[in-house]
């Protein structure tokens, strides 16, 4: 059995708002291997993202262990915690989350700035890492002057340009279009074989979890089923 | 006060409750007709309470300003006229001599037989209440029991007879006390007298006159009044003698000094009366041939306490106008913000069928919440702070026997109120018109807004419709002003012609109630006959021609619409730049418009520049760059103070190198050139920061490596606001505004303080000693030798004797009515060996200021005089004296050797004259603090024959041997005060003198400087709004920040340093700008009226107000650092 580098134990969640108490998370166990490639779906309101923040570490659970790479989240303060996302996490998100003031090589670097990394390596790796999703030629334009696919290609080269242990990613496809949201779930898998990097991907589209090489279902806060593909049919 | 810049308070009032009720009116109109969108404005105030809190606090600053200006004003203008009521009590009119007028060999004052035909004349007059005559010395006083003694105390002869018909006379208790009770050395003494000298009712004092000893006694104290040379701007108070006893101390039998008149009424309701008064006095002086003059009048210095409040108001005001132009900015960047907020929302609302008119009064409705609040705010606010100063004033003007009262005027009151509602709101309706004006996909989408000056239609003929489409406006505004001002005249002609019931009610208790008393009754306009239907037709037909123009205007309205951009508003910039240009330099040669319309057309031309395909960046930059040019070269400063052009002036040159183009006049400039300046600096500087701060990122990125931690938080503090160039200008604006002029300020204080505190001021004397004239001391050596004091102690003494005379300038510019008085002081030889005076200017052959002094010594005929005898330039002090020709003025300040002045002075009463020539200047500074250094001084002079009295004043000045402290100084000027008691002789340390006024002076600069820095706040409110709403609008991306590995700590660093850097950005510019304006300044001999200044940079008070700016802007942003550094991340990420 490979090295599980998630893993999660009874986690729960529950948000108070005034009078009302929402469990969001109900008591999930997981484990995710090293190198894998998980989506989490379900209907809206499932607990999908809440479970992707609670392992990414930038939200706290209710109760329950989250343990990454071996090291339990909640034995680390915030600023080891940011520390550690800054190292071994990248993110990528629905709505890019680029900052707008920033061209895409600086949005791509910015991690490595927040690491400590030189101001010239890190705009070296920028470059690269833009090359690598076929953006270098735009390095220079701000996020308003791209297309959405290739905002979100700059989101993943931000993600990557720290080669980070894991990506987290919520709803990568979710405002692209087909063409786009194919291209882009190809690069992942690309980089994801190349890198061997663990990808936890929330989605919507059962077209996205195909590709992934598990797939885990999830309902009112628990997780309903789960289904695993051969991973060389996924690379296929 | 009664009048502010000549206007009549009540009439600004007027308009401005007019134009109040017309901004409460359209709030009230949105209230009832779209209640929905008054509600939905009004709930916005609760959204953001903290956001609301600061909204306030900025509004309040303009209404803040005005009010604590009106009521300075107040306060000091109604003290020194309570002062002034006190002191004169019912004495409404003082008569004096007039040697003009005195025939020759009648005696040189007033005499008791011209009492008793003035008094003849007037017995009847029923608005004179009582005349008397009175005698005064000022005398050495000694109180023997207690050895305390006061040098020159007035000493003041009144005829029992008639003195108490003027009630002048009363007691501690208050209660009139009659003079029937002097005669032979029975004396009542003033309360400050006999608290200075420890005397009571049977006190034995001794006056000294004549150089002899003279015994008195105490038989009443009484209250200080003009009678017993007390009060306001008079002495520190006097006894009070039986006239026939003090003339016999040292006058003449029939001697008068002062013939006082009150008119009917009391001590505070009699100016009327006395005016009427005045005109008949005069008319008989003039009838009769009466050597005699009004000499001064209550109603005068009434009208000059007044003057002085009112003084106070426009320096106030004039000095607050940096905070309300930066107020108003706040005001205006508050609600582009607000609208930037909301643009998703006002996307929406318009899709799904709201007006652009709807928006505009759903902000008005918000804004005047606001509003409302911050000028009542304000306006209170205003009042303490004025309080604040007026305590301060108070304890500036201690020497002046002011008490300050605190007082309010509802006037000014309401008049602040107003004015910073009306400012408010026309600043929120411009706003709220420009955010309204959105496109609906854009806005819900949240695209960006295209570049304003960047029109599709760059044509001529495109621009020439933008124009006219933005003269509509202008027609739209000018028409609701004209449609407010007919409905005005409708109600002013119903009162006219017929509702003089309620409506006369209304406006009668209206205008009560805000002061204005004199309605002109029994003017109206009759009611029968044709002329109050004439009336009615105009006002018919002004109706007619107004709904013509709005049906016109309201047809057009969708035409200009389309056609309207920012090109129109820039043509008209242009055209406006350029008549101000016109008319400044060659109609009126007045260099705020010259200056003003010259930037106007530079920044116009550049932002057409821009709407015709020019880079944004390359425009501004070069329009602001040549603009910095213009004004940090010592060229538009040389425009403030009078100076022809040279060929720095760029029009001028352009004038000279085209024939065709006559050359502008010379410029005249005024105080109101540091507002103009300030402004076009700060727009310029804002300007070329913003369009190049670009080239700080790249600074930032080479300083990579030696920020290392802090590095992503240094770049998002620079990148975020240069990504948002409209609200960091503006801030960054507001910031430079009121340091640079803070800068100036201090600058200009600091420095002219270092000249005119220097030591040039001593002329190189230690002590000053000023004679007594009824005691003269002749030789002060010998005289503080006969007292024991030893002669070592003195390295010099000067002797100097000054007399008023007529003087007149003499040769071929000198203006023909040129006379009047100035001081001609005879110096003796040791004066002149001893003193040390820098002189400015000598005439022609003198080569060194030491040949001056040598030929001074040598020839009576030659002379050199003060400063203030060139006149001064701007405002200041000109008042009665003498001066020479403005021209002759201009070419001795200038520095070169020039023709040696010709003049001649006289005493107008024998006519006895004398010709000198001038030929030298001293600095400014040397009479700058010594009024005994001003003057025409002259050596071996004789000018005995020029007083017909022969009692000339005079003065010695010491120089102490060695290198005494200012202590060791003041003892001495003690011992030689207390050796000379007998001839009331008053000494001063001059260093003494020096150090005080520097208090005072510094105490007002710090007065006026931190009125000034009241602005401010208006720029750290700036600063926590945009830090507040900064949180809010990036609060996903602040969560997305802290998911890639931001720490808490680097994220509240990171907005933190982005207020710093607009903060410190904004006050290394103002400081700079202000710098290099107050050296411009202070280096320009124009402005310096020929004075060399060796610039000084007040390092302490600059990195004071540098150290309070910023560290207030830092505590500011505290706040909304840590919020942002407190923002959960999954909720960020997925709820922006």
């Amino acid at each position: 059995m490979a090295e599980p580098i998630i893993e999660v134990e009874g986690l729960a969640k529950a948000y108070v708002n005034g009078d009302v108490r929402t469990h969001a998370l109900r008591g999930v166990d997981l484990r995710v291997e090293r190198g894998e490639m998980l989506a989490v779906m379900g209907p809206s309101g499932c607990g999908k993202t809440t479970l992707l923040n609670c392992l990414a570490g930038i939200d706290d659970p209710s109760e329950g262990v989250v343990r990454i790479a071996g090291t339990d989240l909640a034995t680390l303060d915030d600023d080891t915690r940011t520390a550690y996302r800054a190292r071994e996490m990248g993110f990528i998100f629905q709505f890019y989350n680029l900052l707008p003031v920033l061209s895409a090589a600086e949005n791509v670097e910015l991690p490595l700035l927040i690491s400590g990394t030189a101001a010239d390596e890190s705009r070296e790796r920028a470059l690269a890492s833009l090359g690598r999703v076929g953006l270098a030629e735009w390095q220079a334009h701000r996020p308003a002057q791209l297309s959405g696919g290739q905002r979100q290609r700059v989101t993943i080269a931000r993600a990557l340009v720290n080669d980070p242990a894991i990506v987290w990613a919520d709803e990568p496809t979710g405002d692209l279009d087909t063409a786009n949201a194919n291209e882009i779930m190809s690069l992942m898998q690309e980089l994801n074989r190349e890198r061997h990097q663990t990808f936890v991907i929330v989605t919507h589209d059962p077209e996205i979890a195909a590709r992934c090489h598990r797939t885990i279902h999830m309902q009112d806060g628990l997780i309903r089923s789960e289904e695993t593909r051969v991973a060389a049919a996924v690379d296929g | 006060m009664d009048s502010l810049f000549g206007i009549p308070l009540t009439s600004i009032l007027f308009g401005l409750l007019i134009l109040l009720a017309l901004s409460l009116s359209v709030v009230g109109w949105v209230a009832l007709r779209q209640p929905i969108l008054f509600r939905m404005g009004i709930r916005n105030l609760g959204r953001r309470r903290a956001q609301t809190t600061l909204i306030v606090v900025g509004l309040t600053l303009s209404t803040l300003i005005i009010s604590a200006a009106f009521t300075t004003g107040d306060t000091v203008g109604y003290s020194i006229t309570s002062g002034v009521y006190d002191t004169f009590e019912r004495v409404d009119i003082a008569v004096a001599h007039d040697p003009a007028l005195a025939r020759e060999g009648s005696p040189h004052y007033l005499t008791d037989d011209f009492l008793a035909e003035l008094r003849g004349e007037f017995a009847t007059d029923p608005d004179v209440d009582a005349i008397a005559g009175i005698f005064s010395r000022d005398l050495p006083v000694l109180n023997v029991g207690e050895r305390l003694s006061e040098p020159s105390a007035a000493v003041v002869g009144v005829d029992p007879a008639t003195i108490d018909a003027l009630g002048s006379l009363r007691d501690l208790d208050g209660e009139s006390v009659s003079a029937g009770a002097l005669g032979g050395n029975r004396v009542f003494i003033s309360r400050q007298l006999a608290e200075e000298i420890n005397a009571v009712a049977g006190s034995s004092l001794q006056l000294f006159a004549g150089n002899e000893p003279r015994g008195v006694e105490v038989i009443e104290v009484v209250e200080d009044s003009s009678l017993t040379g007390s009060g306001i701007l008079l002495g520190g108070g006097g006894l009070v003698g039986h006239i026939d006893a003090v003339r016999e101390l040292d006058g003449e039998p029939e001697e008068l000094t002062l013939i006082l008149i009150s008119a009917r009424g009391g001590a505070r309701d009699s100016l009327d009366a006395a005016s009427a008064v005045q005109d008949r006095l005069e008319d008989y002086f003039e009838s009769a041939g009466a050597p005699a003059e009004v000499a001064f009048t209550k109603a005068e210095a009434v009208a000059a306490a007044e003057l002085i409040g009112s003084v106070f108001v426009t320096f106030f005001l004039l000095f607050g106008l940096f905070s309300i132009a930066a107020g108003v900015m706040l005001i205006f960047l508050i609600f582009v913000m607000l609208a930037a907020e909301r643009r998703s929302e006002m996307g929406m609302a318009r899709a799904i069928g709201m007006r652009r008119l709807h928006l505009t009064e759903m902000f008005l409705a918000e804004g005047s919440g606001y509003n409302l609040a911050a000028a009542v705010i304000g306006a209170l606010l205003g009042v303490a702070v004025a309080f604040a100063i007026t305590w301060l004033v108070g304890i500036a003007f201690a020497d002046f026997n002011l008490a300050i009262i605190f007082h309010v005027n509802p006037q000014g009151f309401v008049i602040a109120f107003s004015l910073g509602i009306v400012l408010t709101f026309a600043t929120i309706a411009f706003s709220s018109l420009r955010a309204a004006n959105l496109n609906i996909v854009r806005a819900i989408r949240d695209l960006p807004e295209p570049e304003p000056l960047r029109g599709a239609d760059r044509s001529l003929r495109g621009l020439g419709r933008a124009a006219v489409g933005a003269l509509w406006v202008l027609a739209w505004v000018a028409l609701v002003g004209l449609w407010a001002a007919a409905a005005f005249g409708a109600f002013l002609i119903g009162l006219a012609t017929y509702g003089l019931g309620l409506l006369v009610l209304l406006l009668g208790a209206a205008l009560f109630v805000f002061g204005a008393r004199s309605v002109p009754a029994g003017r109206f306009v009759p009611r029968e006959g044709w002329r109050p239907w004439l009336l009615w037709a105009l006002w018919l037909v002004t109706f007619s021609l107004l709904a013509l123009a709005t049906l016109l205007l309201r047809r057009t309205r969708g035409w200009a619409s389309r056609h309207r951009n920012a090109g129109g508003w820039a043509l008209w910039m242009l055209i406006v730049g350029a008549v101000g240009l016109w008319l400044g330099g060659w109609v009126w040669g007045q260099a705020a418009p010259y200056a003003g319309g010259l930037t106007l057309v530079v920044l116009a031309a550049a932002m057409l520049a821009v709407y015709f395909g020019t880079a944004t960046r390359l425009a501004f930059t070069t329009a602001a760059g040549l603009l910095l040019v213009f004004w940090l070269t010592p060229l538009p400063f040389s425009l403030i103070w009078d100076v022809t052009g040279d060929d720095t002036d760029p029009v001028r040159l352009i004038a000279r190198l085209l024939p065709l183009v006559p050359e502008p006049l010379e410029i005249a400039g005024n105080v109101e050139m540091f507002f103009v300046s300030g402004m076009a600096i700060t727009v310029s500087s804002t300007l070329l920061v913003i369009f190049n701060a670009h080239l700080l990122l790249t600074g930032v990125r080479s300083a990579g490596g030696l920020l290392r931690g802090i590095a992503p938080a240094a770049k998002m503090a620079v990148s975020y606001p240069l990504a948002a160039r409209f609200r960091t200008g503006m801030t960054l604006a507001m910031f430079v505004l009121i340091v640079f002029s803070l800068v100036v300020m201090a600058t200009l204080n600091y420095n002219f303080s270092q000249l005119f505190f220097s030591s040039d001021a001593k002329a190189g004397f230690d002590v000053v000693v000023d004679g007594n004239p009824s005691n003269p001391v002749g030789d002060l050596r010998s005289a503080l030798g006969a007292s024991g004091l030893r002669d070592g102690e003195l390295a010099g003494v000067g002797r100097t004797r000054a007399l008023f005379l007529r003087a007149t300038e003499e040769g071929p510019a000198a203006a023909t009515e040129a006379a009047d008085f100035y001081r001609l002081v005879e110096a003796d030889r040791e004066f002149l060996e001893v003193a040390e005076i820098p002189l400015a200017s000598r005439a022609r052959g003198y080569d060194s200021d030491a040949s001056v002094f040598e030929a001074l010594l040598r020839d009576p005929g030659v002379a050199i005089a003060d400063d203030a005898i060139l006149g001064t330039e701007g405002f200041g002090p000109g008042g009665q004296l003498f001066s020479l020709s403005t021209a002759l003025a201009a070419s001795i300040r200038s520095g070169e050797p020039y023709e040696p002045v010709r003049v001649t002075v006289a005493d107008p009463e024998s006519g006895n004259a004398r010709e000198l020539l001038i030929i030298g200047f001293m600095e400014a500074q040397v009479s700058g603090i010594l009024t005994q250094l001003t003057g025409i001084f002259v050596h071996g002079a004789e000018i005995e024959g020029l007083s017909s009295d022969g009692r000339i004043p005079e003065t010695f000045f010491v120089q102490a041997a060695g290198t005494p402290s200012t202590g060791e100084l003041e003892a001495l000027a003690d011992r030689i005060e207390s050796a000379l008691l007998e001839r009331g002789v008053q000494a001063s340390a001059i260093q003494t003198l020096i150090d005080d006024q520097a208090r005072a002076s510094t105490q007002f600069q710090l007065l006026f400087e931190g009125f000034m820095g009241l602005g401010l706040i208006v720029g750290i409110a700036a600063l926590g709004v945009i830090a507040f709403r900064t949180v809010v609008e990036r609060r996903q991306q602040i969560g997305m920040l802290r998911a890639l590995g931001y720490t808490r700590r680097l994220v509240a660093l990171s907005f933190f340093m982005e207020s710093s850097f607009i903060a410190l950005t904004g006050i290394v510019l103002g400081l700079a700008l202000g710098t290099a304006l107050s050296y411009n300044l202070l280096t320009d001999p124009a402005f310096t009226e020929g004075t060399e200044i060796a610039f000084r940079f007040p390092w302490v008070r600059i990195l004071l107000i540098s150290g309070i700016a910023y560290g207030a802007s830092a505590l500011m942003t505290l706040a909304p650092a840590r919020a942002a550094s407190r923002v959960p991340v999954a909720e960020a990420l997925r709820y922006a």
